[in-house]
């Protein structure tokens, strides 16, 4: 008896470790500390109820607000089955949440599909192959989109060239407050007088006060619908460069939904990245629903928005959502927003007039409108922007 | 232990936070169960105004002990926070020997505990009881201050040079919150424990401004809720938090009005600075939009 008990615990251990792993392909972050205090938990709390277990796991192995919002998915996945609904009780709450709540059972999609590596076929699955998207979700698939193009240092190096030199002149940068700042450093009176008590109170070291660089931070909303489809990659390949290149870059991708893909874009393993991509894009080449898509940001990533956000919006302005979304979220946008820009691929053509629907809505709001379908117009594009920061 | 019991002190847990005047969900009472359980900090993030400082302060109520404060700046040293000397008594009591005549000063005893400020971080480590200490705000201070942080929550000591090390008396609970100014290090995140508070759902707010203002009535609780939630939803530069239906509550109150729809929006409007923060907020809340809003709520 003591001995099926004993095998009974192994086995739960090892199913305890397969979570944690699947957290961490998952891209949290868990020590091996938290991965003894999981297991003791399960004992402390009993692993016959979930419920609890679920609050504690959540508490111990998230731990930022990404992960808080995935955990509850990645829990069911890999502990419930299949068929059984999620307990929506659960969720991390707050306003807004009602409407999600009721696809929580039928979208797998919310907080992006569960990535297991620890499986044997996904290994020699080629990043073409469709075992690496089974269990996305069941939305349109992207069988035609190439993310290994991604990985292409020959076709990128041009891109990385341009981004960097972006990318130093943006830490360069002086902000008003930098600028209208005295000249001169000042001294740091209580760091000097607690050094000149070494010295019998004679200040023979003086301390000056290093103020903190504030950058300005970018986020990337990116149009990856059929009509974009030519460019979409290109942008996808600068989005990358500068999020290797910068740190407080935010990348998103929008068709008819939004997808927030910065880890996936800055996950140091490339294998890994293109296989996330690949899972995140359900969709890609669809239709375009820009409105909706800002809308879903404005809610759900607003915090990302302030007054050293710039805003970077790629798209044709081709919406097929209906009238008037665009121009609310875009108004919205940029009352919280430092600077908003546009890149249109089709302004490259001289004989492009905005007349779309879209972007007529859109372009009171912006601050910078420019072309950006080559490398060319992109230099020209940044170039502009770091004018208007 | 078994999971009824679990669930049973997870309850007490919430009970006995309501009773100190927090409203929470379970799955918070679980992980402040935890903390003690783990002897872990807890690290909160969330909106501003969602009540992630209110957690400490209800903790040490719930708890019956006190709360030791660190509000968090740029700028934030180890001198702000752990401990200081006190010069002008050390120098006094210099002066003072030498006018005394004493050929010298014991130096041990101007580097003794006579002398010494304590600081929140130094204070919650050397109370009998374990205090709540609160962390406010961790994402204000510099990296540096957050690496020293790091060593005095996983070990719960700190080294005095001129007096050698404390250890904690008894390890306190801590909360951290912050705001996502700038991006904490995994291996601060890594060392706490994690909650993420969202605004709250309807329930809970209706809950939380009839726990905080007893006289209101229950129609115009949620009136004034659902104007909250639905102003939540207009995309403000500044999102009216729990504190602000609050005040907006307590301003309706004050003004004697007992039904939204029946104050009508010219005297609703002048009540709004308690919500709206910024002036593009008060100009975003243009009369079609609080007729809208005011009709969603009624």
């Amino acid at each position: 008896m003591a001995l099926t008990v004993t095998e009974a615990g192994t086995a739960a251990t090892i199913r305890m470790a397969g979570f944690v792993a699947t957290l961490r392909s998952n891209g949290f972050v868990i020590g091996i500390r938290e991965n003894e205090d999981a297991v003791a938990l399960a004992t402390v709390t009993g692993i016959m109820d979930e419920q609890p277990l679920r609050w504690g796991w959540r508490s111990l192995l998230c731990a930022r607000a990404d992960d808080w919002a995935r955990f509850d998915d990645l829990f069911d996945s890999y502990w419930m089955p299949p068929n059984r609904k999620a307990l929506v009780e659960s969720r991390a709450g707050g306003a807004g949440q009602v409407a999600f709540s009721d696809e929580a059972g039928s979208q797998a999609g919310r907080a992006g599909p569960v990535l297991q590596r620890d499986e044997a076929e996904d290994d020699t699955g080629l990043p073409g192959d469709d075992t690496a998207r089974d269990g996305a979700s069941a939305a349109r698939s992207i069988a035609d989109a190439d993310f290994r193009s991604l990985n292409d240092k020959l076709q990128t190096y041009a891109i990385e060239t341009a981004i960097r030199s972006f990318a130093s002149r943006i830490k360069r940068l002086r902000t008003r407050r930098e600028q209208s700042r005295a000249r001169g450093s000042r001294i740091d009176l209580r760091r000097t007088l607690r050094l000149s008590v070494a010295s019998g109170g004679s200040p023979n070291d003086l301390r000056f006060r290093v103020p903190r660089r504030v950058r300005p931070r970018l986020v990337l909303l990116l149009d990856v619908s059929r009509s974009m489809s030519l460019v979409s990659f290109f942008y996808l390949r600068v989005a990358r460069a500068l999020a290797l290149e910068l740190g407080d870059v935010h990348v998103f991708l929008y068709h008819t939904q939004l997808t927030h893909v910065s880890d996936a874009l800055r996950d140091p393993d490339p294998w890994r990245a293109q296989e996330r991509l690949q899972l995140l894009s359900a969709g890609w080449a669809g239709g375009t629903r820009i409105g909706e898509c800002l809308a879903a940001f404005n809610r759900q990533h607003g915090r990302l928005v302030n007054s050293r956000t710039v805003v970077i919006i790629a798209s044709d302005g081709y919406d097929t959502g209906p009238a008037g979304v665009l121009g609310a979220e875009m108004a919205a946008l940029s009352r919280r927003a430092h600077r908003i820009a546009w890149f249109n691929p089709a302004k490259a053509d001289p004989r492009y007039e905005p007349l779309a629907r879209g972007i007529r809505e859109a372009l009171p709001h912006v601050d910078l409108f420019a072309a950006a379908n080559s490398l060319k117009t992109l230099e020209a594009a940044l170039g502009s922007l770091l004018e208007v920061l | 232990m078994t999971a009824e019991t679990r669930m049973a002190a997870i309850a007490a847990m919430q009970t006995s936070l309501e009773a100190s005047g927090y409203i929470t969900e379970r799955d918070l009472a679980a992980t402040l169960l935890l903390m003690a359980d783990l002897g872990r900090p807890l690290l909160v993030e969330g909106d501003p105004g969602v009540g992630k400082t209110e957690i400490a302060k209800a903790l040490a109520r719930a708890r019956g002990t006190p709360l030791i404060r660190l509000q968090c700046f740029e700028g934030l040293d180890v001198h702000h926070a752990l401990y200081e000397w006190n010069y002008q008594r050390q120098l006094l009591a210099i002066r003072v020997a030498e006018t005394a005549g004493a050929s010298r000063v014991e130096e041990d005893a101007l580097f003794s505990e006579k002398y010494l400020l304590k600081r929140p971080l130094l204070e919650a480590l050397t109370q009998a009881v374990p205090p709540v200490l609160l962390i406010d705000e961790v994402d204000r201070a510099d990296e540096a201050f957050e690496a020293f942080l790091l060593e005095v929550l996983s070990d719960y000591q700190v080294s005095i040079p001129e007096m050698g090390t404390i250890r904690a008396t008894s390890i306190p609970l801590v909360v951290l919150t912050s705001n996502a100014t700038r991006e904490l290090s995994d291996a601060l995140r890594r060392r706490c424990l994690y909650h993420y508070l969202s605004y709250p759902s309807f329930a809970k707010e209706l809950a939380i401004v009839q726990l905080r203002l007893p006289g209101i009535a229950d129609r115009l609780g949620r009136q004034i809720v659902e104007f909250a939630q639905a102003l939540r939803q207009q995309g403000l530069k500044k999102q009216p938090g729990v504190a602000e239906t609050l005040d907006w509550a307590a301003a309706i109150l004050g003004l004697g009005i007992s039904s939204l729809d029946e104050a009508g929006p010219d005297r609703i409007r002048e009540t709004l600075s308690a919500l709206l923060k910024t002036h593009e907020d008060v100009r975003a809340i243009e009369p079609v939009v609080l007729d809208r809003l005011l009709a969603l709520a009624s």
